[in-house]
């Protein structure tokens, strides 16, 4: 029976074909609204799928100085990580999650994975731009990861130091604790960690100001340059996965309370939360800044969402409750 | 009478003086003469009767001696045609019986010959201190010195020197006729004018004869001078007079007379002068072995003394080949021989004294063999300080006996109680400067590191091996025999030492120091060597001076060896000076590489020196140690570790000149078998003494317990050190000299075999698992196989290197003493082995290529493991000396109920020097960790292996033995021990400070290299929470990293071989040409950045939850900090080798062959099953766990389960599974058709393949930047090297 429901849940909901699914709406939704900020009337929001459905019809080019097969392999690993990930995240007043697995430092490390396919691929295409863009994404993650990685030490102390340990990495745990307790984000402590997540969300899906490995003014897109066909197709995707993702998680971190009991509704208001990341952090972003250097995006993710972070950190390890 | 003293004091004085500012020969003895008068005038001036006895004796001897020194003076004179002593010189060359016969008669006067000396001034003196007119004593004895300074220069000018005239024709000859010996021109003129005066020459004979006579015979002589006495000046009782000389024993009469026997047959039959010389030295060892009637000291000197006088004369026949006047040599090495046994076996103060002279004056006569201005002025030096600090001992002997009226030891011993302290004290600091001197004790020392070189070598090899051991001999002696403890805690005492002990420790001290940094500085061998041997007098002094039994057994050890390894040590370099006719050590680079013998024995010899095991030497230095620690004066122990330190240096800096130079001298032969089998049966001492140190210390314990008992010392268990090697350990050790012997042969064989050994040694693992804990077991285990991998992976590796059966026999050794590490069930044992393992196994196995860069790095390399090394070392004494056992299960138990001060440091120590082992904290990179110049299978195997030998130890030590218990009697905070705390600190900075330079990197090694201490800092960390996940996470990374981080090396190694690059900048692309290799690759760089489901993220999970679990929130973001930089460097590395572009050259690269893809496709194996089954390592842990009392962790085969949360490895596996076929899926639902295209270059066509590779040096710049910027600011300014960013 568990098999069973893990196929399911890994192949319809919440992962596979939901994850896909509302990965195409969320990039769909922003590229309309992005659109609206700008002007301009925009693609319809099923732009995404018809994009997948036109790439996976295209031959594929392999450049002559690629390693054949990890250019060929590479898309897959941040695929599989994105929806692998996708099931362990919860849904709250739908989905518990993968209880057994769920655990935010899994998560973490899941969380890299499109970002180790893309320079893998990038650096296994032998072209000279994506090579570039590979080198500028590992020094994002550097960047971004920094802070990331205080803010989700700080939510799971939060939850283990009320449930009498230090610190609890359990996604079931922390949306529990959030049911018992209130919204992290009705936590003023918690406050500045979570104005520090939203921060990492562009450098994590690679949009403006951040979009310094794509670039595509001056990289030519970096490390997508020499994909096309299924291999791009694959890659999209991941990123739409990934907008789910890095929303879901901001979700259930932060606010994932639920209206009533009724899964539909609660699906809907989280689906609608996802939303509202994704547009604040990327759309509205993207839409209203110019690309950073790469030297200016490393001091910014090391100084202002560090500090913040490490301010909730340090009030949190102090105990103080507001 | 007193007036009457007076003026034979003034006469005599003033007339010392005179003689001594004299330059004609004549007056100067008229003047000398007239001193000797004062003797006389001094000696009735006491008006006692052994004062009179002795004038008149003193006249009478000096009548007949004196005699015979004019008679010859006069004929050498009228010879020489002048009266000036400058202008006399070089008549030793024309007239050699006359300047025999005169230097013999004088060196009468003076009380030396090789028969027994005159007594009467020592009568005149004795006869002094009896009246209490010490003063007078004492300015009788400074005018001896006065009399001995310019006698020895009147007979090095006429006797040993080289005319001004003769110097420049001798040099000339020598330039017209090279090939021709040089004595002979000289010689026969001389021959020719010695007939022209037969009646004085007859004269001379005559007074010769009779001064030899009453040398030999004083007994009739003295009688006469006492009758006489007491006829003239009416004394009717007299009180018997001191008897200076008893019958002389058998042990010394043999060689005495041997001596004479060799010279007259050498007269007449030069050929047999050595051989003979060689049979009478070997009589007297049998001799010495068979004599029952010396005590257990005496015995224990005398057959150390006759050992390496028989191997130095065996080696003297090969010296000395083809010169003519060896005879002389030969006679004065029985001499020296006999006095020196003499000293040994003298029960008699009186004998003890005259031998003393004896030697000083023999050996003196045998350092100025052969007489070059340099050799005469060391000479000099050698015998004015010598035998003005015998003067010293002289008077003490004198004050004791007129305080209580014997010389007989015994009856001074059982008296000594009773002395009056100032008396005591004047007579112990006598002893003390006399025999410090011999020593060669700063500050007394300074003859000592000029007569070494300038002697001829065997003779240096006795200086050090045996004559400065005469010194420690009077020491122990006189101090702890004679007097005894007791008595010298009459003097005075400071904390638990006598004040004279501290006196002599203080010399000791200073001496190891200053023997030490003096060494460093030296240029010429054998000038290096006698500071050493300063350096080597001092440990054993500083041991000494602590007073106690084991300090006796210690020290009295390191004299044993110390004369076997110096000993070997002058001979053998003796031959490289008599072959390449030089000293300097600049020229006799890869001399090693023409003599390998002679240099192998040499190199054995400097390793015991510095205290290796399995030779002589550590075993000594471990006794010593051990001695300061039980006398609870564990800082001596630290002295003797930092000169030590010092002497690493410069040893290591002359095993890499001899061996790893390159060889540029004339083409030379190995030194003649008479030569070398000396060398050879010392050094065979050497490692005897180190493997089986039993049978040398059952001498050394017979003489300690002879002193003890004489000297009312307490006897104390001494520490039961019989090194055990078990089977596990000696197949790989006898098992690598097997390799190298036989793999001489073929490259092939020499591998196949290290791999069969290697097969062995894993098989008798397996089958001793019985008798070793599941820790043990599991680590042995794991070093076996992984080092069988690796010597596989050696066979394509190497196999276009030099020397294999080399360096496998050396990696063979070094896996054995890593095997050792990790059975070892006493701490003794242990540290042997880990000594073995990281110290010269590992240097021989590092500098293999002997490239500039290689041997710079080893040496650097070297010298830390030996600091860290000597850390661990005084650790382990410490707890060892204080728990009284080397059990470590014993030491366990009683751990808790020690003082906190010891076992703390003793437990603080050793975490230092494991601490130290596993590189942590790399600001000195190239110190610290196994260079990137060894061979890739060696670098591998110490990054992934054998660096593990410290957490492994950690564990065992904190945590299995107790010691973080008793580490928290300093401090807790919280449940943890404070100290355990800045343990996690220092393994939390290495994580991030090696991971951030890692990124930096772009030499291939080096990136890896940091790489591994950035993850043992992962290891260290989690075993220092010492929690349930902390150390389930630590040891499962333990296992991890051991594959993974073996995987990379070997790739990085295949990539090294197979395209001749060691940068990153140089490569790219290989991954089409060695798509294996990648792919082996991708496995262990997944697993090392931990990506799941790959090993390392089961384990570093562990670790972030445990620091968590702690609330050591800040160590989890540093750890988790960490890994992101792992994936930065992997991915360069990746990039850099694999990816992009193939440069043109790299056109022809292929896949390395099956031997290097098996060992490493074995290891991917175990990666990728490790990463998805975490719970077959997790069942042994848990069993580890339950040793330490730590409860087990939840798991299952494929998750674990955590107070923080879960792990499922199977269901990510599964999950996983099912996203990839989507994946493919969508893949396979697409258009599959593929189209090879050129890479986009936006519209340039102009460049080629190499112009748009993206290196290594282009990536990451701005976070490079950064880290670049910090260690510039932070690191460099302290530590001093901005080498290791490299640009």
């Amino acid at each position: 029976m568990s098999a069973l429901k893990l196929v399911f849940n890994m192949l319809i909901f919440p992962g596979g074909l939901f994850a896909i699914m509302l990965g195409m709406l969320l990039m769909g939704v922003d590229r309309k609204l992005y659109a609206r900020i700008q002007r301009r009337v925009g693609p319809p929001l099923y732009q995404p799928f018809i994009d997948l459905v036109k790439l996976l019809q295209k031959e594929i080019l392999v450049p002559q100085t690629a390693n054949y097969t990890v250019f060929r392999a590479a898309p897959l690993i941040g695929f599989i990580g994105m929806l692998a990930a996708a099931v362990m995240i919860p849904i709250s007043g739908v989905y518990p999650g993968l209880d057994s697995s769920a655990n935010l430092l899994v998560l973490l490390y899941l969380l890299a994975t499109p970002a180790l396919a893309l320079m893998i691929g990038a650096s296994a295409s032998g072209s000279p731009y994506s090579a570039i863009g590979y080198s500028r994404e590992m020094s994002i993650t550097i960047a971004y990861e920094a802070p990331l990685l205080v803010v989700l030490m700080t939510v799971a102390m939060k939850v283990g130091m009320a449930n009498g340990g230090f610190a609890d990495f359990s996604l079931g745990h922390i949306i529990s604790y959030q049911q018992q307790n209130g919204s992290m984000i009705f936590d003023i402590t918690m406050l500045p960690a979570l104005l520090a997540f939203l921060c990492c969300i562009p450098a994590t899906i690679g949009t403006v100001p951040f979009d310094i490995p794509e670039a595509e003014t001056e990289l030519a897109e970096g490390p997508l340059l020499e994909y096309s066909g299924s291999g791009l197709a694959m890659y999209n995707l991941t990123g739409g996965l990934k907008m789910v993702i890095i929303s879901a998680l901001a979700v259930a971190l932060f606010f994932p309370g639920t209206l009533g009991s009724f899964w539909l509704i609660n699906l809907l208001w989280f689906v609608f939360k996802c939303l509202l990341v994704i547009t604040l952090t990327i759309t509205v972003v993207r839409a209203t800044r110019a690309r950073m250097r790469m030297d200016q995006a490393l001091k910014f993710y090391l100084t202002v969402p560090v500090a913040l972070a490490l301010v909730s950190l340090v009030l949190t390890l102090l105990g103080v409750r507001i | 009478m007193y007036v009457l003293s007076v003026l034979g004091l003034v006469i005599l004085v003033v007339f010392e003086l005179l003689a001594l500012k004299s330059q004609k020969l004549m007056r100067l003895l008229v003047f000398s003469s007239i001193a000797e008068v004062g003797y006389i005038i001094l000696g009735l001036g006491t008006g006692t009767f052994s004062g009179q006895t002795g004038a008149l004796l003193h006249l009478s001897y000096q009548f007949l001696m004196r005699g015979l020194v004019f008679a010859a003076a006069a004929a050498i004179i009228v010879r020489g045609g002048s009266q000036s002593i400058e202008k006399l010189r070089g008549m030793g060359r024309t007239s050699p019986f006359l300047t025999t016969m005169f230097a013999f008669g004088i060196f009468s006067v003076m009380g030396l010959s090789p028969f027994k000396g005159s007594i009467s001034k020592f009568l005149i003196v004795y006869s002094n201190i009896e009246k209490g007119y010490y003063v007078f004593a004492v300015l009788a004895i400074i005018g001896s010195v006065i009399e001995a300074w310019y006698f020895i220069n009147v007979i090095q000018s006429i006797c040993f020197k080289a005319a001004e005239s003769e110097k420049g024709a001798a040099a000339e000859a020598q330039i017209k006729n090279a090939g021709q010996k040089k004595m002979k021109p000289a010689a026969e003129p001389a021959a020719k004018a010695s007939k022209g005066s037969m009646p004085v020459n007859i004269l001379i004979v005559l007074l010769g004869l009779l001064t030899a006579l009453a040398s030999l015979f004083p007994e009739s002589i003295v009688k006469l001078a006492e009758d006489l006495a007491a006829g003239m000046f009416g004394i009717s009782n007299p009180t018997p007079l001191p008897v200076f000389d008893t019958p002389w024993p058998i042990l010394v009469l043999v060689p005495y007379i041997g001596a004479f026997a060799v010279f007259i047959i050498g007269h007449f039959i030069p050929k047999l002068t050595g051989i003979l010389a060689v049979g009478i030295a070997a009589a007297t060892v049998c001799l010495a072995w068979f004599d029952g009637s010396i005590d257990g000291l005496s015995r224990l000197f005398t057959l150390i003394i006759s050992f390496v006088v028989l191997m130095a004369s065996l080696y003297s026949i090969g010296y000395f080949k083809g010169e003519t006047n060896n005879k002389r040599y030969f006679f004065f090495l029985l001499l020296t021989l006999g006095s020196l046994i003499g000293v040994a076996v003298s029960t008699q103060f009186g004998n003890f004294y005259v031998f003393w002279e004896l030697m000083t004056w023999a050996s003196y006569l045998m350092i100025v063999h052969e007489p070059t201005e340099k050799a005469l002025k060391a000479g000099f030096k050698y015998f004015m300080m010598c035998a003005t600090g015998a003067y010293f001992m002289q008077f003490g002997i004198l004050m004791l006996h007129n305080e209580l009226g014997t010389f007989d030891m015994n009856a001074v011993s059982s008296a000594a109680g009773s002395l009056p302290p100032a008396v005591l004290l004047a007579v112990v600091l006598a002893f003390v400067i006399g025999t410090g001197v011999k020593a060669g004790l700063v500050p007394m020392h300074s003859w000592l590191p000029e007569a070494h070189p300038a002697a001829p070598s065997p003779v240096s090899s006795l200086l050090s091996g045996i004559l400065t051991k005469i010194g420690i001999y009077g020491l122990i002696r006189v101090l702890f025999a004679v007097f005894g403890v007791g008595v010298l805690a009459q003097l005075g005492s400071a904390g638990k030492l006598s004040g004279i002990g501290l006196l002599i420790s203080v010399l000791g001290i200073a001496t190891l120091l200053y023997g030490e940094i003096m060494a460093l500085l030296q240029k010429d061998i054998k000038r290096l060597l006698a500071y050493s041997t300063m350096a080597q007098i001092g440990e054993i002094t500083t041991t000494l001076g602590l007073g106690t039994y084991l300090s006796l057994v210690a020290g009295l050890y390191h004299v044993v060896n110390h004369a076997a390894m110096k000993g070997m040590l002058f001979l053998a370099v003796g031959i490289l000076i008599h072959t390449l006719k030089t000293q300097e050590i600049v020229k006799l680079k890869g001399i090693g590489k023409v003599m390998p013998v002679t240099c192998g024995c040499m190199s054995i010899g400097i390793l015991a020196l510095m205290g290796l095991p399995p030779f002589g030497g550590f075993i000594s230095k471990f006794l010593m140690l051990y001695a300061a620690v039980s006398a609870g004066y564990w800082y001596f122990g630290a002295f003797i570790l930092l000169g030590s330190i010092i002497g690493a240096i410069y040893y290591i800096r002359l095993i890499r000149t001899i061996f790893f130079e390159k060889y540029e001298g004339p083409a030379v032969k190995e030194a003649p078998l008479v030569m070398l089998i000396p060398v050879m049966i010392l050094t065979a001492v050497v490692v005897l003494n180190g493997l089986f140190p039993q049978y040398a210390l059952n001498l050394v314990k017979a003489a300690a317990d002879y002193v003890a008992a004489q000297g009312g010392m307490a006897v104390t268990t001494i520490p039961q050190i019989v090194v055990s090697w078990p089977v596990i350990v000696a197949i790989p050790m006898l098992g690598g000299l097997f390799v190298y012997f036989l793999g001489k042969r073929s490259k092939k064989t020499a591998g196949w075999i290290s791999v069969a050994v290697m097969t062995a040694s894993l098989a008798a693992i397996a089958v001793s698992s019985g008798r070793l804990d599941i820790f043990a077991l599991s680590f042995a285990l794991l070093i076996a196989f992984v080092a069988l991998l690796n010597l596989l992976y050696s066979l394509g590796y190497m196999s276009h290197g030099h020397a294999q059966n080399r360096y496998y026999m050396f990696f063979i050794m070094m896996v054995g003493g890593l095997i050792g590490v990790a059975t070892s069930k006493d701490m003794f044992a242990f540290f042997i082995f880990w000594e073995i393992m990281s110290s010269w196994t590992l240097y021989f196995s590092i500098i293999h290529e002997e490239t500039q860069d290689a041997l710079k790095e080893g040496f650097k390399y070297f010298i830390f493991n030996y600091i860290g090394a000597s850390f661990a070392f005084l650790g382990m004494v410490m707890i060892t000396a204080n728990a009284g056992t080397f059990d470590i299960a014993a030491i366990a138990a009683k751990l808790g109920s020690l003082p906190v001060s010891v076992a703390a440091s003793g437990i603080i120590l050793l975490t230092v020097g494991f601490l130290m082992k596993a590189a942590v904290l790399p600001f000195r990179i190239d110190f610290q960790m196994h260079p990137a110049t060894a061979p890739t299978p060696v670098s591998g195997y110490i990054s992934s292996v054998l660096l593990k030998s410290a957490p492994y130890w950690l564990i065992r030590l904190l945590f299995i033995m107790g010691g973080a218990a008793m580490l928290g009697k300093l401090g807790m905070s919280g449940n943890t021990p404070v100290l355990m705390y800045v343990v996690s600190w220092i393994a939390g900075l290495t994580i991030i400070g090696a991971g951030a330079m890692a990124l930096v990197q772009r030499g291939i090694k080096r990136l890896l290299i940091y790489s591994t201490v950035s993850q043992i800092g992962y290891i260290v960390l989690g075993l220092s929470l010492g929690t349930t996940l902390g150390m389930s996470g630590g040891l499962l990374h333990f296992i991890n990293h051991m594959f993974f981080k073996d995987l990379l090396f070997l790739c990085a190694g295949a990539i090294m071989v197979q395209a001749h690059v060691t940068r990153l900048d140089e490569v790219g692309g290989l991954g089409r040409k060695m798509p294996f290799t990648l792919s082996f690759f991708m496995v262990g760089a997944l697993s090392l950045a931990g990506i799941p489901p790959f090993s390392g993220f089961t384990s570093k999970w562990l670790i972030y939850e445990a620091c968590m679990q702690q609330g050591q929130v800040f160590l989890a973001l540093l750890s988790l900090a960490g890994s992101v930089l792992t994936m930065g460097y992997f991915l360069k590395f990746m990039h850099s080798a694999f990816f992009g572009t193939l440069p043109k050259k790299l056109e022809n690269v292929k896949e390395a062959p099956w031997t290097m893809l098996v060992p490493m496709g074995i290891l991917s194996a175990i990666s990728l099953v490790l990463g998805v089954v975490p719970g077959l390592p997790l069942t042994v842990i848990s069993k580890v766990l339950d040793m330490m009392n730590i409860p087990r962790p939840e798991f299952t085969l494929f998750g674990i389960n955590t107070p923080l949360g879960a792990w499922q490895t199977g269901v990510v596996v599964i999950l996983m599974l099912m996203a990839g076929v989507i994946g493919i899926g969508l893949f396979l639902l697409g258009n599959r058709k593929v189209r090879r295209t050129n890479a986009y270059t936006c519209g340039v066509s102009d460049i080629t393949n190499d112009d748009i590779h993206v290196s290594a040096g282009n990536l990451y710049e701005s976070p490079d930047e950064i880290i670049e910027k910090v260690h510039d600011t932070v690191v460099v300014p302290v530590f001093g090297n901005g080498e290791e960013v490299q640009k």
